[in-house]
């Protein structure tokens, strides 16, 4: 009898102990999944506080979104352009301060079509002005040596002939942001300061073929906030070009179809890999001006993918004839 | 081991058909399976007692004990086999759970290598202290050293000094005032666990004590001597705790060290334990004769004390004590022996503790510069929340410039790494990031090389500063001896460099002299108290009325020799003065480029006190500590 | 010995058996664990002895001298650069792609500025691609449509603004700020020193360019394209020829296979792809392709024929005429099995 209980009481021990072993391998075990920190600790670098890029967009007028004009005279094309859109002042309103940003990205002669040509800056930055703007920056954080980049393509002297303000990029100018819903852009540095202060942003594109991302338009223009190690981003680059349609919300796109880069991008090198196309294109939709000039490429919206990308995110369009596009000509 | 002469014979003979020479070749499948069954257990019978458990723990400590001592000879960088390469030197330290609950209090994460502390203490909860009794090296060698010194002792001697003692409750004690610590006040929340921790203490004594005076005895690990502040308190330590064993064995164990404590509260529930398979026995003792615990398995047996050495198992001649589930049936106590008092007064301690070592100011404006940590390391309050003082990055930094701290920083930065650029090859080597790979709680991060440099990714954050060269003047050769030198700008690593030179011209001592004659090259002088060759090299000028200055080529007792190419529009007369001086180059320090790397005061040539010294200020880990307003 | 305590030392000794087995496995562990390193992340220092130096050597800064190229009437504009893979991107952007799939080793720029007129300039790209094969593969895959050979080398020619050849492993773009004769004198000048610096007296060797017939050739079209050829994935290490034939233009393809039977499965392989892409096999109408198992293909309205000969996978591409299509892939049958005459069993 006793023998029976002995080993009854003994069964009851040895199970509450083995309860208290299962409960705590068990919380043990829990709290080290709540811990658990795969990454190590980060340095407490002072990268400031994350920002958001404003919004630079003007109000949507049907029938003025798009306009594409053929010449062969850039100043006289894009003031063509701007002005059938609602003219400068629909865009830039007195006292503000515009921040324009052309491509830079390679320190290389305007001949080359690889950089936005310094005239159609300089024309801008004068329209700009004739608005009323308090003060217009002409910046980009460039691929190449930034001080060689803004002089060899001719763009520092244009921009400073016309009065603005040329910002070269600087450490404690980029900030760390993260675009909502984005999948690359997280916790990413972005080339800030410029923009912060402005209230309206312009950014001008050459027309260009591109190895990696077919074509080199408007919205890779935005490329150039990237800070960091950006080359990264080449092995998703539809997803980062659509991302930055979705972060840069721009008052007015300016794409320079005048002499197109049809082979070789995106430097170029060439005079022959240039062809003249004599048209330009101003938009405030940077899917829908891409996708018309794709055209001038020989490409159909379709054979870029980051711009249906951008298009489901909602940010414009790839069915340009939708917005019912003005078509000029000057000269 | 030996053999049993009565064993279990199983059938080897196939039955009906062949002999049993030919069994294998001659039946059928069945009788084939059976036969080769029967070989099995036959063989299994066979050997019967070869292995007993105590035999395996034996093994077990001698296999862990050489594994760390493998550890420690391979810590060098390096590609070859008895070098760094994958070896996971840091295992001991993840293992050890206290490393774990220590940085889990301190910074509310457990560190991903630390999840093998996880495996410990799951197997810990089921089995017991098996940790102290078969993986432990620092066990491993208290209990050798215990048993070298009592073994000619009788057992009833040592049965004595196997007791338990009550004394054995203070490494509770301990564990609770470094738990406080490190969990309570959360603003001072600060990682002492590292200072008697036996893994970071073994690894320490080895590896700043045992391995360099092994390579300064036959070049064990390093061709060169390898130099470590403060060693000898290291030793103090490690021999203290080595003889204590003479007096009782497994001292540390059984009194000091908080990992047994951990491992004692943690095990208490433990499925399997020591006990006596009856209440009974002849009450010889000869259990405790060799009871590594000191837990009394004759008696009540202390559970948390028990480290599962298995001897009184062993020596037991009537087989009386098992490993089993159920109780010992001698009685057995599973809970630590400790007061509610004191348990309570070391808790107070602990919290009392930090914030009141903090009180010195030094994580504030009382801050002392010459505590310059490791490039990847936190910032000061973060980086002793993580650091367990194991020295694993003095042992691996190829330039031995990483030294065990002291107290000036502080109590808490007794052998926290330190930089010494006096001692070592050359400062903290530009192209290295060995000291964050092997750092095992990352106090000191993982950094990459363009990280530290400010390249790629990081151009826009620049690179890492673990402090400032600061020039001392007064000790500077160019600066106050009029001796040119510019050894420091010359070895400055970064590029552009952080040092840079200012030229300016001093009149020598006594260097104002009298013309007597000239003669194209040469100016003889009334003076005939140079020495001879003196001024040839290359250094030396000779500067003449109308602002004119020649470089002085060769001289004697009474002449100067200019170089010749030198035009003397203005030759001064006989009795004109000319005036001896010396080109110097004088040092600068550019703050904005200086990253603190410290060969600059390494290679300066002024002995003792160099006259080029690093300091923590500008340090970017800490955003109080920079110099300039940009990083 | 009762059997209850030598059941229990059984016991034992498998426990103990089982737990020594335990520390083996441990050990091997940790034996394996070793293998496993990149001692390229302790620093620079560690890495050297197992991977070669790069990166102290790239960007801005680098002590190459282009001092002895710089032309008469011109002066360097900034610092020599140099680029490797990795950071190649900094300076051609989307361009990398390209030659770093191509074998790309280092690049090297400079760029002159001209001492009376600072609008003319000119940048000096010298890539090293570590083989004359790869060098000739970007250089003829980016040939512009109006090249102009430039007859001082051998694989050369020039733009309105530019200069482009290949010496050996290198290919050199010179290219100008504007379309000025005095210019390009400059960059001709540059060109010539460095084609005496790069390979002295060599010539490039490429011999499968000799293999094309030469009736008919456009001069200039050879183009060796490394991977992807055609968009069939299996086609690599291919020369492409194009030949007049009459009004229209045919293009010629070949290969060489380590052996021939590579080169046949390989014929086959891409013309199973032709079929599932929609190419339609057409009869032969001549017998020179019989003895090399030749395929004729329509293809959406134009002729691929595919052949192999021993080591070498051949044929015509995109031809608009039957006829022409099979006359070149006679002509090119010709050439390559005098080449390769014992060709069936090798």
């Amino acid at each position: 009898m006793t023998d029976r209980n002995d080993k009854k009481i003994e069964r009851r021990q040895f199970l509450s102990r083995a309860a208290k072993v299962g409960i705590s391998i068990a919380a043990a075990g829990v709290i080290s999944a709540r811990l658990y920190d795969s990454r190590g600790p980060k340095a407490a670098v002072d990268a400031g506080a994350p920002v958001t890029l404003p919004d630079f967009s003007v109000p949507h007028k049907d029938g003025q979104t798009i306009c594409i004009v053929k010449g062969s005279d850039r100043k006289a094309t894009v003031t063509k352009a701007i002005e059938s859109l609602g003219g400068m002042e629909r865009f830039v309103t007195k006292g503000d301060i515009v921040a324009i940003k052309p491509n830079v990205a390679f320190a290389s002669s305007p001949l080359l079509g690889a950089t936005t040509h310094p005239e159609l800056v300089a024309e801008v930055v004068r329209l700009a002005y004739k608005a009323g703007a308090k003060q217009v920056i002409v910046t980009d954080n460039p691929i190449n040596d930034p001080a060689s980049c803004f002089t060899l393509t001719g763009i520092g002297r244009a921009a400073g002939d016309a009065g603005a303000k040329v910002i070269l990029p600087r450490p404690d100018l980029f900030r760390h942001t993260t675009l909502a819903g984005g999948r690359l852009i997280v916790n990413w540095p972005i080339f800030y300061g410029p923009f912060a202060k402005a209230d309206k942003l312009i950014g001008i594109a050459p027309l260009k073929h591109h190895h990696r991302s077919g074509a080199s338009m408007t919205m890779k223009n935005w490329y150039g906030l990237l800070g960091g190690r950006r080359n990264v981003f080449h092995q998703d680059i539809n997803t980062i070009i659509a991302e930055l349609a979705i972060m840069v919300k721009p008052t007015l796109v300016i794409l320079d179809g005048t002499e197109v880069m049809v082979t070789n991008g995106p430097t170029g090198g060439s005079v022959s890999d240039l062809k003249r196309a004599d048209t330009l294109i101003a938009s405030t939709d940077c899917i829908a001006a891409d996708s018309f000039g794709c055209t001038l490429l020989g490409l159909k919206p379709s054979d870029l993918p980051y711009l249906a990308k951008a298009q489901n995110a909602g940010v414009g369009t790839t069915d340009y004839q939708l917005l019912k596009p003005i078509f000029a000509a000057v000269g | 081991m030996y053999w049993k002469k009565n064993y279990r014979h199983f059938d080897r003979s196939p039955g009906e058909s062949g002999r049993s020479g030919e069994i294998y070749s001659k039946t059928d499948f069945s009788t084939r399976l059976r036969l080769a069954r029967n070989d099995i257990l036959n063989f299994y019978y066979r050997v019967n007692v070869i292995m007993k458990i105590v035999h395996v723990r034996r093994i077990s400590q001698v296999f862990f004990f050489s594994v760390f001592l493998w550890f420690c000879i391979v810590s060098t960088v390096g590609d070859k086999f008895w070098q760094l390469r994958g070896w996971p030197i840091n295992l001991f330290l993840w293992l050890d759970p206290l490393s774990a609950v220590g940085t889990a209090l301190t910074t509310h994460t457990l560190y991903r290598p630390l999840l093998w502390a996880l495996a410990v203490i799951i197997l810990t909860i089921i089995f017991g202290r098996f940790f102290c009794g078969w993986v432990c090296p620092f066990g491993a060698l208290h209990q050798f050293a215990g048993f070298l010194g009592n073994r000619k002792k009788l057992p009833p001697q040592k049965i004595q000094l196997n007791r338990y003692r009550k004394a054995q409750s203070i490494k509770y004690f301990i564990l609770i005032l470094f738990i406080a610590m490190a969990a309570f006040p959360s603003i001072a929340a600060t990682l002492q666990t590292g200072l008697l921790d036996p893994i970071p203490l073994v690894t320490r004594s080895f590896n700043l004590l045992l391995v360099p005076l092994a390579d300064r005895a036959f070049g064990l690990t390093s061709a060169t001597a390898r130099f470590y502040e403060g060693a000898w308190f290291v030793l103090a330590i490690f021999l203290a705790a080595i003889l204590l064993n003479l007096i009782i064995p497994r001292f540390y164990c059984r009194f000091i060290c908080p990992l047994g404590a951990l491992f004692g509260v943690i095990g208490r529930f433990a499925i399997w334990r020591i006990g006596k398979k009856q209440s009974e026995c002849v009450d010889c003792k000869l259990c405790e004769k060799s009871c590594e615990g000191g837990c009394e398995p004759a008696g009540n047996i202390k559970i948390s004390e028990c480290v599962l050495c298995f001897n009184c198992l062993d020596d037991c001649r009537h087989r009386l004590i098992g490993y089993q589930t159920r109780p010992s049936l001698a009685g057995e106590t599973t809970n630590p022996d400790i007061s509610r008092r004191g348990f309570v007064l070391s808790l107070a301690s602990g919290i009392i503790a930090a914030p009141a070592v903090r009180l010195s100011n030094k994580m504030g404006s009382n801050w002392y510069d010459g505590v310059i940590r490791p490039p990847g390391a936190l910032a000061e309050e973060e980086f002793l929340k993580r650091c367990i003082k194991c020295g694993q990055c003095m042992r691996v930094c190829p330039t031995n410039v990483i030294q065990p701290g002291g107290i000036e920083g502080g109590l808490e930065n007794l052998w926290t790494p330190v930089l010494n650029n006096r001692i070592g090859s050359s400062g903290c080597q530009l192209n290295c990031t060995a000291c964050g790979q092997v750092c095992p709680t990352s106090a000191v991060r993982p950094i990459t090389l363009s990280e530290k440099l400010g390249t790629d990714n990081f151009a826009q954050v620049g690179p890492i500063r673990i402090g400032t060269a600061f020039l001392d003047q007064g000790r500077c050769l160019p600066w106050a001896m009029d001796k040119p030198c510019i050894v420091c700008e010359e070895n400055c690593p970064v590029s552009p460099k952080a040092i840079y030179t200012q030229e300016c011209f001093n009149t020598v001592r006594n260097g104002i002299l009298t013309v007597k004659k000239i003669a194209e090259n040469l100016i003889e002088t009334v003076e005939e108290t140079l020495t001879a060759g003196r001024f040839a090299t290359g250094d030396y000028y000779c500067a003449i009325e109308g602002n004119q200055r020649f470089k002085i080529v060769a001289n004697t007792e009474n002449s100067i020799e200019i170089s010749p190419g030198g035009q003397l529009e203005k030759i001064p007369a006989a009795g004109g003065r000319i005036q001896l001086q010396v080109r110097l180059q004088r040092p600068y320090i550019d703050i904005e480029r200086c990253i603190g790397c410290g060969v600059c005061e390494h290679e300066c040539p002024v002995s003792g006190k160099k006259a080029i010294r690093v300091c923590a200020a500008g340090e970017t880990r800490s955003t109080d500590h920079r110099l300039l307003l940009k990083r | 010995m009762d059997s209850a305590s030598s059941r229990s030392k059984r016991l034992e000794s498998a426990i103990s058996i089982f737990l020594l087995a335990i520390l083996f496995l441990i050990g091997f562990a940790i034996f394996i664990k070793q293998f496993d390193f990149d001692m390229s992340r302790f620093g620079i220092g560690a890495a050297a002895p197992l991977l070669s130096l790069q990166g102290s050597e790239t960007g801005i800064g680098a002590k190459l001298s282009f001092d002895s190229l710089v032309p008469s009437g011109f002066k360097k504009l900034s610092a020599a650069e140099i680029y490797v893979p990795e950071n190649l991107y900094e300076k051609i952007d989307g361009k990398a792609t390209l030659y770093i799939e191509s074998g790309f080793v280092k690049l090297f720029t400079q760029r002159f500025v001209s001492e009376s007129d600072d609008t003319l300039w000119f940048e000096v790209f010298l890539f090293d691609m570590a083989l004359a094969r790869n060098a000739f593969s970007v250089y003829s895959v980016q040939k512009r449509a109006d090249a102009e050979t430039y007859p001082a080398m051998q694989f050369a020619y020039s733009t309105s603004n530019a200069l482009y050849f290949v010496q050996d492993r290198f290919y050199v773009e010179l290219v100008g700020s504007a379309e000025s004769a005095d210019l390009f004198g400059a960059m001709a000048q540059v060109a010539d020193k460095l084609t005496g610096r790069l390979a002295v007296g060599k010539v490039t060797e490429i011999p499968e360019l000799t293999l094309f017939p030469q009736e008919n050739i456009v001069a200039g079209s050879a183009k060796l394209y490394l991977s992807d050829v055609f968009g069939f994935d299996g086609f690599r290490d291919t020369f492409v020829c194009r030949y007049k034939a009459g009004e229209e233009f045919v293009t010629a393809f070949l290969s060489k296979r380590p052996n021939s039977q590579e080169a046949r499965n390989l014929a086959d392989s891409y013309y199973k792809f032709l079929i599932e892409n929609g190419g339609k096999a057409k009869p032969t109408s001549g017998e020179t392709l019989k003895p090399v198992e030749g395929k004729v293909l329509d293809f959406y309205g134009v002729t691929e024929i595919i052949f192999a000969i021993g080591p070498y996978i051949a044929g015509v591409h995109e031809a608009k005429n039957q006829q022409s299509a099979e006359k070149l892939a006679a002509q090119l049958i010709d050439k390559l099995s005098s080449a390769a005459p014992t060709t069936k069993n090798d």
